[in-house]
């Protein structure tokens, strides 16, 4: 289903931009509430729940053993994944993997994996022969709008929860997974002609497009993302890149702050 | 049913490993309205089990071959999650989902006045995100809490519930090692206020006075879990009307 | 066949009737006896007894019981004053989504413009936003939509704001005074569509007002004291000034 814009809603949401304001009144930089919930699914090995607002996704941990690629006999794989399937709202359909979800998906995937908090040789257990399949899933059971910062935050925390079963598969006792890192992302969508952090789902709806930057312990950049119709400057680009090193120091205290929990 | 016979269920006290009772429940919870962005939802845990499910409609039926009309259908999907089970499950639909989906569309059917929305449907999302034995019923039990929460007209409210046998004894609500080693399973839909089924399957060996004991605990069990899924929607609501 | 049965029933018909005054019912509960009563909507009729069809407060008036809605989708009805937005345009007709299970049908015919076939788009394009009539309703819900008459056109400005669709009755208030009130307070042209979306046009402050009121509205609306809730936003609104 393609999403119906109210000309009104683009309208008011170009006014509200000139006046500096939000339509629920947050600041431009301002988020929602935020919160997170490690442990929280029984079968999973990792399991993390994240809302942000009306946003509510769950991120799970499972591993496989499996043979390494050729080219990396002695590494194991790290795999994400984001199902949005119709339970996530009206507009969704059922079917195969809608782009979208490909989408989001791997970009998560990507920042996780190239912030190297992961070591793929760690996930070794017999060179050429055996190594740990780490995939996690993530599933969002309520699209309210900015479902790619809670879907990154779900799936790093759920990581750092996680614990290998290697009993159950008969290699070894069972012992939390290494994760060195908390790679955090921060999503930033053109809403009234300028960029706001954490858009809501009306501010999608009458948006444009969007862009998505995740962050190292460091500060460093692990992954970007443009997605949908529209282009961006050099100077708008240097702003939100600011705000996103705060954004996402602050997700990551969270994240310490539900682990210290 | 898996195996028979070598695996010990019952204690030798005459309970069960978990220390129930042969007619107990496994603890459930249930929450109403816990889906901003659907219509209706519910979140019901039963034991380890936890169903979410969003209703959406009525709205108009897509595509138009499926439209009736005299009638809305009702558009469940059964999914459970790839974390939910101990053995990660590949997204997308398989045989036995397809089945269960099937089965409590045409349960939840019998319960909603579907005849008021000709050529509409209802969207009956269940999404399963930890499974331990028994998730069709709870994911029938949220559906019908969620159906209520979304204010969709329906002549009663409907229970899953399953009683099976373990050890050739007869008992209620069956957990994963049950599951797994017992010889029957009997899971039902009933409509808590009507005392009628709506959903039935039944997989295993029973004699017919077994069959009965397990329907007596199935209609035991469906009035206490009626009494909580009541009280989950009016904890939703409290503090009185304008 | 004991579990045959209705043993489960005894304890449960009782349920309804607990002595509070408004009562919450469930669909399925039984409500009380029929006899000498007539059935509103949201309650059938069973063996002389009444059941609940839907969630929401139990209401008797005029020996008619019925069960006001906790939550309920909009079902058109012909006179409605609906707020639509264009889905899609052919050459002789618009159709609308006014929030509803199924489009509207606007005929050129019923548009306030004398529209040559072809040229509806010159008039109305998709995502603009309309105040219209439903001027009927079939039984299988096809529903027609009409501008023509008072007061119904084009919406240009202003912002579409959504209400519970079983609250418009509340906001507007007897005679629309509860509606004539949220206008004086914010100083903003406001109108209710039954079909859950209202329409607001003035100052941005005005305009931020109302949303945060209807917000309030849909929070809390199917619990709070409505008089209580517009008292308290009359004062919030002296706060601000």
């Amino acid at each position: 289903m393609v999403d119906l814009v109210p000309t009104l809603l683009r309208q008011e949401l170009s006014r509200l931009a000139d006046a500096d304001q939000r339509l629920d009144g947050r600041s431009r930089w301002g988020s929602r509430d935020v919160t997170l919930e490690t442990d929280c699914l029984y079968n999973a090995e990792g399991s993390a729940k994240v809302t942000i607002g009306g946003t509510i996704v769950y991120a799970g941990v499972k591993f496989e053993l499996r043979t390494p690629w050729p080219d990396r006999p002695a590494q194991g794989s790290l795999m994400c994944g984001a199902e949005l399937r119709p339970v996530a709202g009206r507009k969704y359909e059922p079917g195969p993997p809608s782009p979208q979800s490909i989408e989001l998906g791997r970009v998560v995937d990507r920042g996780i994996r190239e912030s190297g908090c992961i070591d793929m040789a760690e996930l070794c257990i017999v060179p050429g022969e055996k190594v740990w399949g780490v995939m996690i899933d993530l599933h969002v059971l309520s699209d309210q709008g900015n479902i790619f910062d809670a879907c990154g935050l779900a799936a790093i925390a759920a990581l750092r929860t996680a614990v290998v079963p290697a009993e159950r598969f008969d290699v070894g006792e069972d012992h939390t997974l290494s994760v060195n890192g908390t790679p955090i992302m921060a999503s930033f969508t053109r809403v009234g002609g300028r960029y706001v952090l954490d858009a809501s789902e009306e501010e999608e709806l009458g948006g444009d497009e969007r862009i998505h930057i995740t962050l190292g312990d460091k500060g460093h950049l692990h992954s970007l993302q443009k997605g949908l119709k529209g282009v961006f400057t050099p100077a708008e680009f240097a702003e939100i890149f600011e705000v996103a090193q705060t954004r996402c120091v602050e997700l990551r205290k969270l994240v310490a702050e539900q682990e210290a929990n | 049913m898996g195996g028979y016979g070598d695996v010990q269920l019952l204690r030798d006290d005459g309970k069960r490993l978990d220390g129930r009772a042969l007619d107990e429940l496994r603890p459930v919870t249930v929450e109403a309205g816990v889906l901003p962005a659907a219509d209706g939802s519910a979140r019901v845990t039963h034991g380890l089990n936890v169903a979410v499910v969003a209703v959406y409609g009525p709205m108009e039926a897509h595509p138009r071959k499926i439209q009736r009309q005299d009638r809305a259908v009702i558009d469940v999907r059964y999914n459970m999650a790839p974390f939910s089970t101990s053995d990660r499950i590949r997204p997308g639909f398989n045989r036995r989902s397809r089945e269960i989906s099937k089965v409590t569309a045409e349960a939840l059917e019998s319960v909603v006045l579907v005849e008021r929305f000709p050529r509409s449907k209802i969207r009956v999302e269940i999404e399963i995100l930890a499974a331990e034995a028994g998730t069709r019923c709870v994911g029938i039990t949220a559906a019908a809490v969620a159906l209520a929460d979304a204010g969709i007209p329906m002549r009663d409210l409907i229970v899953g519930v399953a009683s099976g046998k373990i050890e050739d004894t007869v008992v209620l609500d069956l957990d994963k090692a049950e599951d797994n080693y017992g010889q029957a399973d009997l899971p039902v839909g009933i409509l808590p206020n009507t005392g009628e089924v709506a959903f039935l399957q039944m997989d295993g060996d029973l004699s017919p006075d077994e069959f009965n004991l397990a329907m007596e605990y199935n209609f035991k069990a469906a009035g206490e879990i009626h009494d909580i899924m009541v009280e989950a929607l009016q904890r939703r609501y409290e503090g009185g009307e304008a | 066949m004991g579990w045959r049965l209705g043993r489960i029933g005894e304890n449960r018909m009782s349920q309804g009737q607990t002595g509070a005054e408004q009562r919450l019912v469930t669909p399925g509960m039984a409500v009380g006896p029929s006899a000498g009563m007539r059935a509103g909507s949201g309650i059938i009729a069973k063996n002389d007894e009444f059941i609940a069809t839907r969630l929401g407060w139990l209401q008797t008036q005029h020996n008619t019981v019925s069960v006001n809605p906790i939550n309920a989708a909009y079902m058109p009805r012909s006179g409605d004053l609906v707020v639509g937005v264009v889905a899609e345009v052919r050459n002789n007709l618009w159709f609308l989504n006014i929030n509803g299970s199924f489009q509207g049908l606007l005929p050129m015919s019923l548009a306030p413009w004398k529209v040559e076939f072809g040229a509806a788009r010159i008039y109305m394009d998709v995502g603009d936003v309309v105040l219209a009539r439903v001027q009927e309703v079939d039984e299988c819900h096809n529903v027609v939509l009409t501008m023509k008459g008072v007061g119904l056109r084009k919406l240009n400005q202003g912002a579409v704001l959504d209400v519970p669709v079983q609250h418009v009755d509340r906001i507007r208030g007897a005679n629309n005074e509860r509606l004539q009130t949220l206008r004086d307070l914010s100083d903003c042209r406001i109108m209710v569509g039954e079909n859950g979306r209202v329409w607001v046009d003035g100052s941005s402050d005005g305009i931020a007002w109302t949303r945060n009121a209807l917000q309030r509205v849909t929070n809390e609306g199917h619990k709070t004291d409505f008089d209580a809730l517009m008292a308290e936003l009359e004062q919030l609104n002296k706060g601000d000034a």
